[in-house]
């Protein structure tokens, strides 16, 4: 079996950045990412959707690169940019010829050091995200189900539980100062990581980073408030309408374990017998099968990269013809099967196999096959920010091909009960769709 | 922007010397049977990416309802002589694999990524859906139920709407002018259909294999020859199209969606096909026009105007004709305003020529983007693919980037003036009548539809 190592180099700078290296020569391209841990879940209160309005602010001007230039800059340079928030990490991340790597580097930096915003950028990018919202959101069908629909019903802490992208009232209630405080609180060099991917040497790339990054002062460690949930013991349960389709549909969310334990890997493999494609249970049997539903995916959202409490999560679009009872017995005899008898060593052998393909092909995982080495960024920032340890991108896939048949079927019987499970009906106001419960 | 100060930057580092770009050497063969195949090696990760395609598509079958290519891609994968549905599926995970199936306008594709290792059993299987698909009865009207889903679901999404409408306005009597088929059509389909198609369509000499990643290419070259040469079938007779008559001056079309809390737009013209010579000409055009974040568009209704979150234009090549579109989803009561600056920008674009300083920036863009192709297995194959699909030169990798460098400001004049014909724009607008009509109706004469597509007025 051919196991895949990748080349790394990483260090902590005086002011506290992580700095991770790992080259790779094979094309003369280089990708950047800078992650910050902070996400839309530990947000102000009364500012629901201020990390994502906040990511937008980061490309609006910084002391010495103004408004429009940070984006002609790196676009000039004949590269791509792009920024993203998530639960627990928002990132920025640029892909460039390599010759332009250092320009890069002086950006971030920059924008690390300095943000240069002013109430002008602000209204603009506000109504940019609304925009935002409305073509993601309200006026798609399905928009935001269920990762909009589920906080709410399955969440009881703030954390949780909100709108990440942002009530409108919200939205427009945050002004400048909230904009500085969130970039002196969250975003300083101590609660940040630098990765540098591709055609660069490893000293290189180190000593690049102390050039341009290691002068930025670090800042008071951030307090994050405690996203922990109250212990679940009922199943939850909500309904949302759905204005535009024509498909009842269905999610249902089971909590995870944490990350990085040993049932973290068994409810992975698990996740991928469920879900992994039409070869999985749940697809196999509500779509091919007894053909109830239409559409049937899921899984647990960002792996590597939760940091709180999250679900592994089903979803099912189904023929009106059928209720959402029914649907969701059926769900529930592919869930008792999987806890009653588990799963056999070949399939397990199987899933290791899809597992393992699946990973290498994360590792290499350009973006629309634009953004090269997305995948292996994320996993380095990843371990570097919560595990202070990215050369688990070279050992972490032994735990998952070490999962026995007894420890998924354990793992489906810890987790895989009806109270710490949340389900959200999504229902047509349309169509002639049966009574949800 | 004109409103605004431009302010510049200070102390950027300047660009190092650029590293050569180096394509991997090709390898293209043909086997005894007729079937062109093209490896590229790439030794990133131990996996490979393949495509298996056949050129014809649902606009290119000389009878039968639209979409049956889609449909008979569709459900190629669910049956074969030796094995059912779920035993393919299985097989599949068994070798890490993933694989999947459809059809676009001209062609259809076995599309296919699996560990090196296991590259004899992924071809093999893939051998097999080519050429002994057996079309089970109920696997075939599972997929036709689902595929009836989608087509309903469709016509509630409004960017979907805008693309049906634009292709139908540019297109009339060509089959390039639908998208996806009615449900009258899905519901017509015939199994026996599906399996004339395939046998029609499913031949090596009508056949393009691709295979990119970790392998030695003599290897794989034999393998291929091993797997695939006992395969035989000749090319379809070809079909003969319609011409196309360009609409003349721009007329406006509204697609009613009651309570639409936004309007899609979307805008389009005729251009050309990527064999024409002018290609690489009207790629460095929408580039600066509104192909990159850093373009004319974008800065002006995003960046300066706040209208819209993800504004574009792009061009479209078909394999019998191109187009030219911009698209943008606004707030609804800047409908008027946001067509006025689309146009704007394409006035200006086919008024005055282009600043040296931002045409060095565009070319510098559009030549370090390509080469990101590079960089993956899939990337890399797309590139192959288009250059094979559309019959372009050997060399046209190699050559592409310095083709950009070579174009100047005249190059970009006569470009926009030829291709972003302003004045026979076709418009289409998706959103409420109510919020829209009176704004739109100041861009020409106005068609309002509903979304099933009947007139209103």
């Amino acid at each position: 079996m051919n196991r895949l190592q990748i080349a790394i180099k990483n260090t902590t700078l005086a002011n506290g950045l992580k700095v991770v290296v790992a080259p790779d020569s094979a094309a003369p391209v280089v990708t950047v990412g800078v992650y910050y841990k902070i996400g839309f879940r530990l947000e102000p209160r009364g500012r629901s959707g201020f990390a994502h309005l906040f990511e937008h602010m980061m490309f609006q001007g910084s002391a010495n690169a103004p408004k429009m230039q940070h984006i002609k800059l790196i676009n000039s340079s004949g590269g791509l940019l792009n920024g993203s928030t998530s639960y627990d990490v928002t990132n920025y991340y640029e892909a460039v010829p390599s010759n332009a790597l250092e320009r890069v580097l002086w950006l971030e930096a920059d924008r690390m050091r300095a943000l240069k915003v002013d109430d002008e950028n602000l209204k603009n990018q506000r109504d940019v995200v609304k925009e935002e919202v409305r073509v993601n959101v309200m006026n798609q069908p399905y928009g935001g189900f269920p990762w909009l629909d589920m906080p709410p019903v399955a969440f009881r802490n703030w954390a949780n539980a909100h709108n990440f992208y942002g009530d409108f009232a919200d939205l427009d209630a945050a002004d400048l100062s909230d904009v500085q405080a969130f970039f002196k609180t969250y975003y300083v060099p101590n609660n940040a990581v630098l990765l540098i991917l591709g055609d660069v040497q490893a000293d290189e790339g180190i000593a690049l980073a102390k050039k341009y990054f290691e002068d930025i002062p670090s800042g008071p460690a951030p307090q994050f408030a405690d996203p922990a949930e109250p212990e679940q013991s009922e199943e939850r349960r909500g309904k949302v309408e759905e204005q535009f389709g024509t498909l009842p549909a269905m999610a249902i969310g089971y909590v995870m374990p944490q990350r990085r334990t040993p049932d973290w890997c068994a409810m992975a493999l698990l996740d991928q017998a469920l879900h992994g494609g039409r070869a999985g249970r749940i697809y196999r049997e509500l779509v091919l099968e007894k053909q109830i539903a239409v559409e049937a995916d899921g899984g647990i959202d960002d792996l590597f990269g939760y940091n709180g409490p999250t679900q592994m999560t089903t979803r099912l679009f189904h023929k009106p013809e059928y209720s959402s009872e029914a649907t969701l017995a059926a769900f529930d005899a592919v869930i008792d099967e999987v806890r009653e008898h588990g799963i056999g060593t070949d399939e397990l052998e199987q899933l290791k196999v899809k597992w393992r393909s699946d990973y290498y092909a994360t590792l290499e995982g350009g973006r629309g096959g634009s953004m090269p080495k997305f995948g292996l960024m994320h996993l380095l920032a990843c371990f570097a920010i919560f595990d202070n340890e990215p050369q688990l991108v070279n050992t972490i896939l032994e735990g998952f091909l070490a999962v026995t048949c007894e420890e998924i079927q354990a793992a489906a019987k810890k987790y895989l009960r009806n109270e710490k499970r949340a389900i959200v009906f999504r229902l047509p106001v349309k169509a002639g769709a049966k009574e949800a419960a | 922007m004109a409103t605004r100060t431009v302010e510049v930057v200070t102390g950027a580092p300047a660009l190092a010397a650029e590293r050569a770009v180096t394509w991997p050497k090709r390898r293209k063969a043909r086997l005894s049977n007729g079937l062109e195949v093209i490896l590229a090696e790439s030794h990133a990760i131990p996996k490979f990416h393949g495509e298996l395609f056949f050129r014809s598509g649902n606009a290119t079958l000389t009878e039968g309802a639209f979409g049956l290519a889609e449909m008979t891609a569709t459900v190629v994968r669910t049956g074969t002589t030796k094995r059912v549905s779920r035993q393919i599926e299985e097989d599949l995970r068994r070798i890490g694999a993933d694989l999947s199936s459809g059809a676009g306008a001209d062609t259809s594709a076995i599309s296919f990524a699996g560990l090196s290792e296991f590259a004899e059993p992924l071809l093999t299987l893939v051998n097999e859906l080519a050429r002994e698909a057996s079309f089970p009865e109920n696997e075939f009207e599972r997929e036709r139920r689902q595929k009836l889903e989608e087509v309903k679901l469709q016509r509630t999404e409004p960017g979907f709407l805008a693309g049906e409408r634009l292709r139908k306005v540019l297109f009339g009597a060509h089959p390039y002018a639908q998208v996806a088929p009615s449900e009258e059509q899905v519901a017509g389909y015939k199994r026996e259909e599906l399996r004339g198609v395939y046998h029609q369509s499913y031949t090596p000499e009508n056949a393009l294999l691709l295979l990119v990643g970790d392998f030695d290419s003599d290897e794989i070259l034999k393998l291929a020859d091993k797997v695939f040469s006992d395969w035989k079938g000749a090319k379809p007779s070809p079909k003969s199209f319609p011409a196309v008559s360009i609409p003349r001056g721009r007329r406006v079309y509204l697609v009613h969606v009651p309570g639409a809390v936004q309007t899609q737009i979307l805008a389009g013209c005729h251009a050309i096909t990527r064999k024409h010579p002018d290609w690489v000409k009207l790629g460095l055009t929408n580039s600066l026009y509104g192909g990159a974040f850093n373009s004319r568009l974008v800065m002006n209704i995003r960046e300066d105007k706040g209208y819209t979150y993800s504004p574009r234009s792009s061009v479209t090549a078909l394999r019998q004709h191109g187009y030219c579109s911009v698209s943008a989803a606004v707030r609804n009561d800047v409908v008027a305003a946001s067509l006025t600056e689309i146009f704007y920008e394409i006035d200006k674009l086919r008024s005055l020529p282009v600043p040296a300083g931002e045409l060095a920036d565009a070319q510098n863009y559009l030549s370090g983007i390509f080469s990101m192709g590079l960089a993956t297995q899939d990337g890399l194959l797309s590139q192959l693919s288009t250059v094979a699909l559309n019959e372009l030169p050997d060399d046209y990798l190699e050559t592409y980037r310095a083709k950009v460098r070579a174009l100047t400001p005249d190059d970009l004049l006569d470009t926009a003036r030829k291709y972003f014909d302003s004045a026979n724009m076709q418009i289409v607008v998706v959103g409420d009548r109510t919020q829209i009509e009176s704004q739109a109706a100041l861009f020409g004469e106005l068609e309002v539809y509903d979304a099933q597509g009947k007139r209103l007025s």
